[in-house]
C-alpha cells in the first residue's frame, strides 16, 4: 500500500483534485499559524473601525456590531477552527483505533457486541453525537472538543475494524500466530504498519466533519463561546445583522467551506489511491 | 419474507433498548451535580426543593437502577416532565413531529429529485465532463454547511428578493428549509447514485442487452436504472439519518416549530429530561425508517428475503 501511493506521487499523476485540496489546506494552515504577523488589527478590539462598515481597502472583510475588524477575527479564528479539529480527530482516531483493533483481535463474542455497539451508535449523525454529549457536558470550547472527539469514535472503529480484520485474514498472520506471537505484539508489530496509512487517510475525512460540527455547536450557542472569533461563533452573532451587514456572514462561512472542501478533497482521492477497489466509484 | 421482517423488527428492538438505556446514564456526564446545574438560574432551589428533583429524576439511587427506571417509564410511554414548566415531555415531543416529517420528507424528496438526476447524468457520461461538473458539485455539496447555506438563502430570496417568508411555520415557510436541506444532501444521494448505476453497468446482463442490440437509453431506463435504484433505497435510510441530524440545525436557523428547535432550546436551558426524550424519540425515528427501508428491500430485491 505504501508503494502505491508513492508510486503515484513519483509518477507525477497527483491528481488535480488532491494538488488543489493540498494547495488550499497550505495556504489556510499558514493563515492561521501567521495570524498574529498578518493581522491588521486586534481582533478581539472594540471599534477598531465603525461599526457594521463594508469591505474596503482598510478593513478587507468589514467590521462587525462592535467595530471590530473581520479579516483579523477570521483569520484568527482559523486557528480555534484547526485546533478544535486536529485535537478531536487525533482523539478520535486513538480511541476508535483501538476500540477496532480490540475487536477484531479478541474473542468472537468480545467482538460481536463491539461491533454491534459501533453500529448503533454509527446510525447516528456524528454531529447530533456531539450535540447530545455537549449538552451534558455543558458548553465551552474543551467540552466541544471532547465531544466531537467522542462523535469520531464509532467511525473510526468502524474503519479500523473493517481494516484490521482484512488484514486478520491474510497468511502472515496465520504464520505469526502458528509462530505463537501473542496477539498483543501481533497487532502492534505485524498489522499496524500495514494499516496505519490507511488510517491517516480517514484522518482526514473525519477532519472536515469535526469543522463542521465544531461550527454546528458554536453557531447554535453550544460550542466556542462569544467573544472567542470561532467561525461558527461570528456567523451566530452576525444573524441579527443579517440585512444591515451580510459580509459578517459571507466571510467566516466561506472560511468554513473552503477549509472542509480542501481536506474533502484530499480526503477522497487519497481514498481512491489506497482503495484502488474504490476507485471511480464514490 | 417472514423471517426477514422479524429478525429486522427484533434488531429495532435492539438497537431502541439501547439507546434509552445509554440515554438514562447522559445526565451522568454532567460535571458536579446535575440539580445544581439545572437549578442555577431558579430563584426556587432551596435544598428541599432540589431533594425532591434529585428525587424525581431517580438520581438518589444506584446508577444501575436509574437506568432501569428509566428504560421502563421509556417502554410505557413517559418521558418524564420538563424542568421548566413541569411539563410533558413526550406530549411537547408529539406535538412537534409532524413537523419535524414534514421538513424532514420534503427535504428527502428535494434531495432524491436532484441527486438521483444528476448522479444518473455522471455515471453515464462516467470520465468526461459531465461527471466531472456533477462530482465538483457533490464535493462543494457535502463542504458547505447547512446552517450557512440556510442563511445565504434566507439572505437572498426572503430578504432581498422577498419572494418567501423569513420565519414561521405555514406551507410558504417549508419551501426555504426543505431546499436547503435538499441541495445539502443532495450531493450525497448524486455519489451514491453514480457508483450503484457504474456497478449495475459492469454487470453481464447490461453488456447483454448491448449485444442484442438495445438501443442505449432503452438499456439505461429499462435494464440498468431499475436495479440502481433498487440498491438506493437501501441508502436512502442513511440519508435521512444525516439529514434529520441536519435538520436540528436548519429547523433553528428558519424557526421551524419542530422537535430539533425545541431541542436546542432544551440544551441551552439544560432541561436535561427533555434532551433525553428528544434523543429516544430522534433514535426511535431512526430506527424505525431504517427498518421500514430494509423491509421494503426485502420485497424490492428477492436476493435479500434469504439471507
Amino acid at each position: 500500500m505504501t508503494s502505491t501511493i508513492q508510486t503515484s506521487v513519483q509518477r507525477r499523476h497527483l491528481p488535480f483534485s488532491v494538488a488543489l485540496g493540498l494547495g488550499l489546506a497550505i495556504v489556510i494552515i499558514m493563515a492561521s499559524l501567521l495570524s498574529p504577523y498578518l493581522m491588521p488589527f486586534d481582533p478581539m478590539r472594540m471599534a477598531a473601525g465603525p461599526r457594521l462598515t463594508a469591505p474596503s481597502m482598510k478593513y478587507l472583510f468589514g467590521t462587525d456590531e462592535f467595530g471590530r475588524d473581520l479579516f483579523s477575527r477570521v483569520l484568527i479564528g482559523g486557528r480555534l477552527s484547526l485546533g478544535i479539529g486536529i485535537t478531536a480527530v487525533v482523539s478520535g482516531l486513538l480511541v476508535g483505533g483501538l476500540v477496532g483493533l480490540f475487536a477484531a483481535f479478541s474473542g468472537r463474542t468480545i467482538e460481536t457486541v463491539l461491533l454491534r455497539l459501533i453500529d448503533v451508535l454509527y446510525s447516528f449523525p456524528d454531529t447530533l453525537i456531539a450535540l447530545a454529549l455537549v449538552a451534558f457536558l455543558g458548553p465551552g470550547i474543551g467540552n466541544a472538543t471532547l465531544a466531537i472527539a467522542i462523535s469520531l469514535v464509532p467511525f473510526y472503529a468502524r474503519v479500523t475494524y473493517g481494516l484490521a480484520a482484512a488484514e486478520r485474514a491474510k497468511p502472515y498472520i496465520e504464520a505469526a500466530r502458528l509462530a505463537r506471537i501473542r496477539s498483543g505484539r501481533l497487532v502492534r508489530v505485524h498489522v499496524m504498519p500495514n494499516i496505519t496509512q490507511s488510517l491517516i487517510v480517514m484522518g482526514t475525512l473525519g477532519f472536515s466533519s469535526a469543522i463542521l460540527s465544531a461550527s454546528g455547536l458554536s453557531f447554535l450557542g453550544l460550542g466556542v463561546q462569544p467573544p472567542s472569533p470561532e467561525w461558527g461563533a461570528i456567523l451566530a452573532a452576525g444573524r441579527n445583522y443579517i440585512t444591515k451587514a451580510p459580509w459578517i456572514l459571507i466571510f467566516p462561512g466561506l472560511a468554513i467551506c473552503l477549509t472542509v472542501l480542501s481536506f474533502n478533497l484530499i480526503g477522497d482521492s487519497l481514498r481512491d489511491i489506497v482503495d484502488p477497489r474504490r476507485k471511480g466509484r464514490s | 419474507m417472514l423471517f426477514l421482517i422479524s429478525k429486522r423488527v427484533l434488531a429495532a428492538c435492539g438497537t431502541v433498548i439501547a439507546v434509552i438505556m445509554l440515554s438514562g446514564t447522559l445526565i451522568h456526564l454532567v460535571p458536579g451535580d446535575p440539580v445544581t446545574a439545572m437549578m442555577a438560574q431558579s430563584v426556587s432551589a432551596t435544598p428541599e426543593a432540589m431533594a425532591e428533583m434529585r428525587a424525581k429524576l431517580g438520581l438518589d439511587l444506584p446508577i444501575w437502577q436509574q437506568v432501569l427506571l428509566y428504560l421502563g417509564q421509556v417502554l410505557q410511554g413517559d418521558l418524564g416532565t420538563t424542568i421548566r414548566g413541569n411539563e410533558s415531555v413526550a406530549t411537547l415531543l408529539l406535538q412537534r413531529l409532524p413537523n419535524t416529517f414534514a421538513l424532514a420528507v420534503s427535504g428527502l424528496g428535494v434531495a432524491l429529485a436532484i441527486g438521483i438526476p444528476l448522479g444518473f447524468l455522471a455515471a453515464v457520461n462516467r470520465g468526461r465532463i459531465a461527471d466531472t461538473a456533477v462530482m465538483i458539485v457533490a464535493v462543494l455539496g457535502v463542504s458547505i454547511p447547512a446552517f450557512w447555506l440556510g442563511l445565504i438563502m434566507m439572505q437572498v430570496f426572503s430578504l432581498k428578493l422577498g419572494w418567501l417568508p423569513v420565519a414561521g411555520s405555514s406551507w410558504r415557510n417549508i419551501i426555504l428549509p426543505a431546499l436547503t436541506l435538499g441541495l445539502t444532501y443532495c450531493a450525497l444521494v448524486a455519489r451514491m447514485t453514480r457508483s450503484a448505476l457504474i456497478e449495475v453497468l459492469n454487470e453481464d446482463y447490461i453488456r447483454t442487452a448491448r449485444a442484442k442490440g438495445l438501443r442505449e437509453h432503452e438499456v439505461l431506463l429499462v435494464h440498468a436504472l431499475r436495479p440502481a435504484l433498487i440498491s438506493i433505497v437501501t441508502v436512502v435510510g442513511l440519508v435521512f439519518a444525516y439529514l434529520l441530524g441536519g435538520q436540528v440545525i436548519i429547523e433553528n436557523v428558519f424557526s421551524w416549530n419542530g422537535i430539533g428547535r425545541l431541542a436546542i432550546q432544551a440544551m441551552l436551558e439544560r432541561d436535561y429530561p427533555m434532551i433525553q426524550g428528544f434523543i429516544v424519540v430522534f433514535a426511535i425515528s431512526v430506527v424505525i425508517v431504517s427498518m421500514l427501508i430494509d423491509i421494503v428491500y426485502g420485497f424490492l430485491d428477492p436476493r435479500m428475503r434469504h439471507r
